[in-house]
Parts: structure tokens; sequence; C-alpha cells
């Protein structure tokens, strides 16, 4: 093994934060959705992929891509809040483990439906947000860091930012924690949790939404099974930052991606690229062990 | 004089069991009525109807409007808040954060006002309203979920055993408190209790439950004079 020169290191850990971004996008969708109901939700992946063929077809319809995003993103909150009240409300009265079938049946469903619609060539094109032209991007001490790379760190280090300030500054924010905390006495407050919950999951799918916009961009195309591998590393993310905490699925996001990325390329050979995935469900396992309600989440979490 | 909530053939469960039969009972303006019952009474089910948390049938009239098809927020926001048994605070949230939520439905600008204001009812609170309630001992978190309960500047206040788990000193301060509130604010009071000397002292009216049927009521005075209902109650 060599030992990798600093400006390579560098780029390791850029390229890390960039693909961690996207974990840590879609590990918020899944936090939101656990705060508010003690569910993961393992339709999210694929609840983004639908909003981001609704993405593009507005797109292809001769909207500019940020709009068609804008829209797509208020569309999947539709559609989060609409599931939530169709399909898992009704279920959730019954038994938690209900919910879990639905989520996976939801998986399914939303995996053959874009398969069906969108599945046969051609393959649907994706332009990306940011410019990715090959010189767009900065040298940093012998390192390079494309645009759309900064681009995809920055819309996750914002929408993470503006998340936390939702729910620490704003009423509705307020409601949010007291739903995740006690629910019972949320409602003996005048909250209505059924609002509550409805917006929990509009808003994670809105980010899914944007998270899958993201990732079709790197990919130039949208493909109906793009976020099933991203979804495995976000719930890795979301549990390792503690499943309701949200700094944390930020954080643990990003780290994941930076450590497999960093372990890939420093062991290339008994790591490498088809390896990764090991890396993360390693730390995952270690922190688990060691800290059974993950690095920043709140001891009482026990529901998986 | 009409009073302010009138229950009337009040009938709750939890799923096909029925746990309350056709409760009656009535709490005047500034009244303070106390409900006593043993452990499975019927008492916290009595008040979770009331709020309207649980499904029920029946005629629930609170000043003057009926409430018993309401949701929990409306029901809030006509006027009746409460401190759930146990205390029920967010233990992951601040004080601070606890009296907050307990403004949710207002929309005015004194919620800041109405901290301040309980806060110098309760000193602690004040010094602790950065810390998790859950990390406050008994008595401060029944303090918190009581200043909770009266941000929302309700009318009626429902309290489910506030004694619970509480050292007799602490319990005494507490119904000391709400003694005041319904003394000195006019706060009209429906108290929940198994402890019956506690409680007989504030009361202007006592209703007696027993495996969720109200089986005996009166004015304190009248309750203390039935000598079987001393004894299985008051123990003496």
């Amino acid at each position: 093994m060599d030992l990798p020169s600093f400006s390579e290191l560098l780029q390791y850990i850029f390229d890390g934060l960039s693909v961690g971004a996207i974990y840590a996008l879609l590990a918020l969708g899944l936090v939101v959705v656990y705060r508010g109901t003690g569910h993961l939700n393992f339709a999210q992946g694929e609840m983004a992929t639908l909003c981001t063929y609704g993405v593009w077809e507005l797109h292809d319809r001769g909207l500019p891509l940020i709009l068609a995003l804008v829209i797509g993103a208020a569309i999947g909150f539709g559609l989060g809040a609409v599931i939530e009240t169709a399909l898992i409300r009704p279920v959730a009265k019954k038994s938690p483990f209900a919910v879990i079938i639905v989520t996976i049946g939801l998986f399914l469903g939303i995996n053959s439906l874009t398969n069906g619609v969108w599945g046969p060539p051609p393959e649907e094109a994706m332009p990306s947000l940011f410019p990715n032209k090959p010189d767009d991007f900065v040298s940093i001490v012998g390192a390079t860091w494309r645009y759309e790379r900064i681009g995809v760190l920055v819309v996750c280090l914002i929408l993470g930012a503006g998340l936390l300030q939702l729910f620490k500054r704003t009423r509705f924010g307020l409601a949010m924690r007291a739903v995740a905390s006690n629910p019972e006495s949320s409602r003996l407050v005048g909250i209505s949790t059924s609002h509550v919950l409805m917006a929990s999951w509009g808003i994670a799918a809105a980010l899914g939404a944007v998270s899958g916009t993201l990732v079709a961009g790197v990919n130039t195309s949208v493909t109906p099974g793009m976020m099933f591998s991203i979804f495995v590393y976000a719930s890795a993310a979301a549990t390792l930052g503690g499943l309701d905490s949200v700094g944390g699925a930020l954080i643990a996001g990003l780290s994941i991606g930076v450590v497999e990325n960093l372990a890939a390329n420093i062991f290339p050979d008994w790591i490498g690229q088809s390896m990764r995935l090991a890396v993360a469900l390693v730390i995952i396992l270690v922190v688990m062990l060691f800290k059974p309600s993950g690095l920043f989440g709140s001891s009482k979490v026990e529901r998986v | 004089m009409t009073a302010m909530l009138t229950i009337e053939n009040l009938s709750a469960g939890y799923g096909q069991q029925s746990v309350l039969e056709d409760v009656s009972l009535q709490v005047g303006a500034g009244d303070l009525v106390v409900i006593l019952g043993s452990n499975g009474a019927g008492k916290t089910t009595t008040m979770r109807a009331i709020s309207g948390v649980i499904p029920r049938t029946g005629a629930i009239t609170f000043n003057g409007q009926r409430i018993d098809k309401s949701s929990p927020d409306a029901i809030v926001r006509a006027g009746i808040a409460q401190v759930p048994q146990g205390r029920g605070t967010f233990p992951e949230l601040t004080v601070l954060d606890n009296l907050r939520a307990g403004a949710y439905t207002r929309r005015d600008g004194e919620v800041d006002k109405d901290i301040d204001h309980w806060f110098d009812v309760f000193p602690r609170l004040r010094e602790r309203s950065d810390q998790r309630a859950g990390s406050l001992s008994g008595g401060e978190q029944q303090m918190v979920a009581i200043s909770r309960a009266l941000m929302s500047r309700p009318k009626l206040l429902l309290c489910d055993e506030p004694s619970l788990g509480l050292a007799p000193l602490v319990t005494q301060e507490m119904m000391a408190v709400i003694a005041r509130l319904n003394q000195e604010t006019g706060l009209s009071v429906l108290l929940v209790e198994q402890n019956a000397n506690l409680a007989m002292d504030l009361a202007r009216a006592v209703y007696l439950l027993e495996t969720g049927r109200i089986v005996a009521s009166g004015t304190p005075a009248e309750i203390a004079g039935n000598d079987a209902i001393r004894q299985a109650y008051l123990g003496y």
C-alpha cells in the first residue's frame, strides 16, 4: 500500500463529502418521518425517484430545471402527505409492524410503477443543476473540486440548516418536537398531531425530490433503481446519527461518504469499489454495539 | 346559575372495553370540583374523554357549547386545559419550550408575558428554563405541567391526580397552588384524586367514582358525613 499524498487525501475527502451530502439529504427525510411516528420509511428512496421523474417530466415540457425542481418538491410534499393520511395512518392504529409492511409495499409498488412508465428506453436524460463541463472545477492544493460536487454539498448544508432552524425556531417546529416527545400531551395542548404527521411525510418526500434530482444530475439520467443503494447508505446514516437527530443525520451522512471513499481509495486492493458498502456497515455495527441510540440520538429511541 | 361544564351520560372506553358508564356531573364557574375514586375507577378515562383524546358518547356542554364531538385542539381553544396524570411533560424539550407548547393554540402577542408570569409563580422553573423537562424533579415537572396547561389561558383546568408519585410536602404545595389559582383568579378546576384527605378540604362538590359509575355526590361535608363512604375513602 502506498500512502496517499496530501492532495490525493484532500481529493478523497472532497469526493466523499459530496457523495455523503446525498446520503445525508435522504437520511434527513428518514429522520423527519421517524421523529414524528417512530417508523422507518422503506419507500423514502423510491418516493424520491418518483418525484425525480416528475421533475424530469416538467423539465421535458420546457420548464427551467430549477423551477421544475421547486414544483416537483411541492408535488412531493403533497404526495407524502397523501401517503401518510391514506396509507400509513389507518394502519399505524393497528400495529407498528404493519406500517413497515406498508412502506415495503410502497417501495415495491413505486418501483414497478417507475419501471413500467419510464423503464423502457429511451433513458430519461437529466441535466445537472450546476455547471458540469469538464473544466468546471477549482483546484485546491492540487485536488480538483468540481462545481457540481460543491453545489450538491452546499444544497445539502442549506437544507440541513434550514430544517434545523425550522425545528428550533418556528411554531410548527415546536409542534413537531412536541409530537415526537409526547404525542398524547401534544394533543392535550391543542396540537393537531395529524397535521404534524402529514407535514412530516410531506417534508420528507420534498427532501427526497431534491436528493433524487441531484443524484440524477450527477448520473446524467433518471433510472428506476437509482436511489436503491443510496437508500441503504441513507438509512445507515440516519441510524448512525441517532434516527431522531437532524444534525446527527447530516454529520453521519457526510462522515460515511468520506470514510467509505477514503477506505476504498487508500485500500484499493482489498476494499476498493466493490466493498464500499461493507465499510459503512462495519462503522454502524461498531457504533450500535457501543452506543445503541446512535451518535446523536436521544436515548429513548429503541424501535427500528 | 348554569354550570360551566355539564356532563350527561358520558360513556367511554378503549376498543371494545367500556370503562365509563353513564357518568353525569357538573362544574360551576369558579368551582373546584373533585372526583374521588380508587385505582381503575375510571378517573383518567373521564379526563381523557372530556379533553377529547379518546372516543366517547354522551353530552358534554361547556359554556353552552357542545364539545363532545370536538377535536382535542378545538376543546383547548374553547378553554379547557388538562394537567395529565404522571405530569406528561415533553421530557426532551426545555422547560421554556414546554410552556411555549402550552400556548400553541394562542395567536396573541402576550405569550412571553405569560411565561414570565408563571416563572414568577414558580421561580424554580425560571432557574431551570433551559434545562430539559425530563431532568427535573417530580415536583418541578408538576409545576411545568400546571404552568403549561395554564399557558393556554383556560377557563377550566382538569387536574389528573397531581399528587401521584410526589412527596407529601410537595403534594401539599401543589394543592395549595391549585387552590390559590381557583380562589384568586376564579379559575374553575376539576380535580381527580384517590387521596381523599387532600382533596376534600378544597372542594366545593365531590363526586365518587366506582368502576366507571358515579355512586355518590355531594358537598364535602355530606360525603364525610356518610359513614360507609368515610370509612372506604377517608380511612377513619
